[in-house]
């Protein structure tokens, strides 16, 4: 399995990157892009942050951003 | 702007559109998941009644579910009634492991193995075994039985430790592969597992007795099948899963819409005490949505006391079902209108390979209590008070003429209080919310290792005060007879866990002290140690806060962090105590009809002074000598109640 070291920030955030458009269901500008858990696993959404509309879900990671090095064979 | 239109309730199907959508009835989808349910439990039936190790018979670490195909995307619409801790976590481990493994690479007879936290969830001493299902050569399910195993190797004896600081310290990591292979063993995963664990000749049996379960839901499954037809089977799968989806969703709807944060934290970990370990919760509501965002939370700890991310989903998908939507089966369709947000690397969210998983639950279960916190003001009446929370485990090893023996879970505050509800008083002597276990007896535990149980009983005034109480505080103590080696994980001691609701009072913090053998011997009266501070002052701390000179509870005190003794090395008459946290009330105690207030005295769950201080009830009597002779001076009650109102206006 590949390493992924402790973080040095006590405190940790997902970063939800800011996305162009609008949303269908409510008209709000405030649109996102992050991953999330939910049933199924992990998905990368877009989603509105005021209605909690998503526009996009698409597969992420299984392990979320755990890779295996297997994987690489 | 497009108007999304609510989807129309399963109830609400008519027979044409129902068919249409599960490929069966109503009727017949409705008994193949109440049968798919019964698969399930009969499953743990029979290894419950037929395992050798402590923790399988009088623990029931295991749980069992059955996953839909591939094509499916492997829906879980069956969970047994058993331990709480698998139950969402098992609903992606058949994924990743089969997934992993390739499910072209599956033949009928073939039993697939994992039990990497980081892959499905829990710790390394638990083994996900997998069984697919084919029916005429189609791959149609799986069967799932995982189950904790005596010992997985490591550092430390069956593993139970707060301070292994990475995963090779940890235990051996099994990737997904065949234990079985057209239901022949294959020997070389055997010997995998007999050449890193101990106590094979007890994991033997009890892998056997997993496989021969395996088998038996798999032939009900079958059976189910062939009565049935393969499509109304598939229809029911998605039926359960539906139907779990759809009343999560309504319950989420009948929130307000808004953001309640929570929090909750454990005391550290176990290098020292230099940080504790916070986990944060925003609950955001819009409609039937949810996103229960973590951001906030602190980064993974130094040693064993992480939980993973299948874990914190199991968290957040429990806390939801205990608080919005108790009613309905669990299934992988239970989050299906909830999304988690979760930072990777905190320490429910541990990354390898030094984010090592053992004690897990020490983390999610703070992460439920955040979200009872975050929604407890929305929920208004409906509030859940707070639990003892960390289990408090303790294990014990040695060696008894000749033989190793070693304690799961057993002589330590494993089983504790809930909180109370609308619905009445707290139960005192359960495991924390996500846990659904059984109390290994006293019988057992001292007929199988080398100890005494000499206190098992509810501590006085431990329990928070409200219209209905919560569960009090258990006190349990031990006698080891033999030299021992112990590991203490008390991990929640700083704060009350078990906070009070809808204006009832936070339960007690607990603690655990030990005495040496002298000092046993000096404080105890016909073999029993008492609660006096001139017998705390005869104790040496293993955890909480305490005062540091009488070592007798106290919130100004000194923490003793539980790890500065990795593990406690003990000679022959050492005593252990263990005090749970207590669970806390629901509503104000002030309103607790008076009567009620005297049975608690008798029953000493309060004394006579916190029935005058925090229930305004006037008792009098000696609730020790003469518990039936006590009586309600009304009277005075009610002036003291109308003394306490005033004031709170």
């Amino acid at each position: 399995m590949s390493v992924y070291p402790r973080s040095s920030e006590p405190f940790l955030f997902v970063h939800k990157e800011p996305v162009q458009g609008q949303c269908p269901e409510c008209g709000s500008y405030n649109l996102r892009r992050y991953p999330v858990l939910s049933e199924g696993g992990w998905w990368l959404v877009t989603k509105c942050q005021d209605c909690l509309f998503s526009l996009e879900r698409e597969r992420w990671g299984r392990l979320g951003s755990i890779q295996l090095l297997s994987e690489t064979l | 702007m497009v108007r999304v239109e609510p989807p129309v309730l399963i109830k609400d199907l008519d027979e044409d559109a129902f068919r249409a959508r599960y490929q069966c009835d109503r009727f017949t989808a409705t008994v193949l998941s109440s049968r798919l349910r019964y698969i399930v439990q009969h499953m743990c039936t029979g290894l419950l009644t037929n395992a050798f190790s402590v923790i399988l018979r009088d623990w029931y670490d295991f749980a069992s579910t059955i996953a839909g195909p591939p094509e499916l995307d492997y829906p879980t619409p069956a969970v047994s009634n058993s331990l709480v801790l698998f139950l969402g976590t098992m609903t992606d481990a058949v994924r990743n492991a089969v997934e992993e493994f390739g499910p072209q690479n599956l033949q009928p007879g073939d039993v697939l193995m994992c039990n990497d936290p980081y892959r499905i969830g829990t710790h390394v001493n638990d083994v996900c075994f997998i069984r697919p299902v084919f029916f005429e050569g189609r791959l149609v399910g799986f069967v799932n039985l995982q189950a904790h195993m005596l010992d997985m190797g490591g550092v430390v004896p069956a593993g139970f430790s707060g301070t292994k600081r990475n995963v090779y310290e940890n235990g051996l990591v099994i990737g997904p592969q065949l234990l079985y292979h057209d239901d022949r063993p294959v020997k070389s995963a055997w010997s995998l597992i007999f050449d890193n664990a101990r106590f094979g000749n007890l994991l033997l049996p009890d892998i056997k007795t997993i496989y021969q379960n395996l088998r038996l839901g798999e032939n009900l499954l079958l059976e189910t099948i062939q009565r049935y037809g393969v499509e109304s089977y598939l229809g029911a799968v998605r039926y359960a899963c539906d139907l779990s989806a759809e009343t999560m969703r309504q319950a989420l709807a009948r929130l307000p819409d808004g953001e309640f944060e929570g929090e909750d934290f454990i005391d550290c970990d176990g290098v020292d005490d230099s940080e504790e370990y916070h986990v944060k919760v925003k609950v955001r509501i819009r409609g039937d949505r949810a996103e229960v965002d973590l951001s906030g939370s602190s980064r993974q700890a130094r040693t064993s006391i992480n939980g993973g991310w299948l874990d914190a989903k199991t968290a957040v998908a429990v806390a939801l079902k205990y608080l919005l939507d108790p009613r309905s089966p669990f299934t992988s369709g239970t989050l299906r209108n909830v999304d988690i947000v979760l930072p990777e690397g905190t320490f429910f969210s541990a990354m390898p390979p030094d984010g090592a998983i053992f004690l897990y639950w020490e983390s999610t279960q703070p992460l439920l209590l955040a979200i009872f916190r975050a929604l407890k003001e929305a929920l208004g009446p409906n509030a859940v008070g707070g639990d003892y929370c960390s289990l408090n485990i303790h294990n014990a090893n040695g060696v008894r003429n000749g033989v190793p023996w070693v304690t799961m879970a057993q002589c330590g505050g494993e089983h504790g209080p809930w909180g109370a509800t609308k619905d009445g008083d707290a139960d005192s002597y359960m495991v924390f919310y996500l846990a659904n276990n059984l109390d290994p007896a006293t019988e057992a535990i001292e007929a199988d290792f080398p100890c005494v149980v000499l206190r098992k009983e509810y501590a006085t005034d431990t329990a928070g005060a409200g219209r209905h109480r919560g569960g009090a505080a258990v006190v349990k103590d031990t006698l080891w007879l033999t030299e021992a080696e112990h590991y203490s994980m008390p991990l929640h001691t700083k704060a009350p866990s078990g906070f009070g609701v809808y204006g009832g009072k936070d339960g007690a913090v607990g603690a655990v002290w030990v005495w040496e053998p002298e000092a046993y011997e000096q404080v105890q009266q016909a073999g029993l140690v008492g609660f006096d501070e001139a017998v705390y002052r005869q104790a040496t701390p293993v955890a909480g806060v305490l005062n540091p000179e009488s070592h007798t509870l106290d919130r100004q005190g000194r923490y003793f962090h539980f790890a500065r003794v990795p593990i406690w090395r003990t000679r022959p008459r050492t005593m252990f105590r263990y005090l749970t946290n207590g669970g806390g009330g629901w509503g104000n105690p002030l309103e607790r009809p008076p009567e009620r207030v005297l049975r608690d005295v008798r029953d000493e769950y309060i004394s006579i002074e916190t029935a005058r201080e925090l229930y305004g009830v006037v008792i009098q009597g000696d609730p020790q000598h003469d518990p039936e002779g006590l009586q309600i001076d009304y009277e005075a009650t009610q002036a003291l109640r109308n003394a306490a109102a005033s004031q709170r206006h």
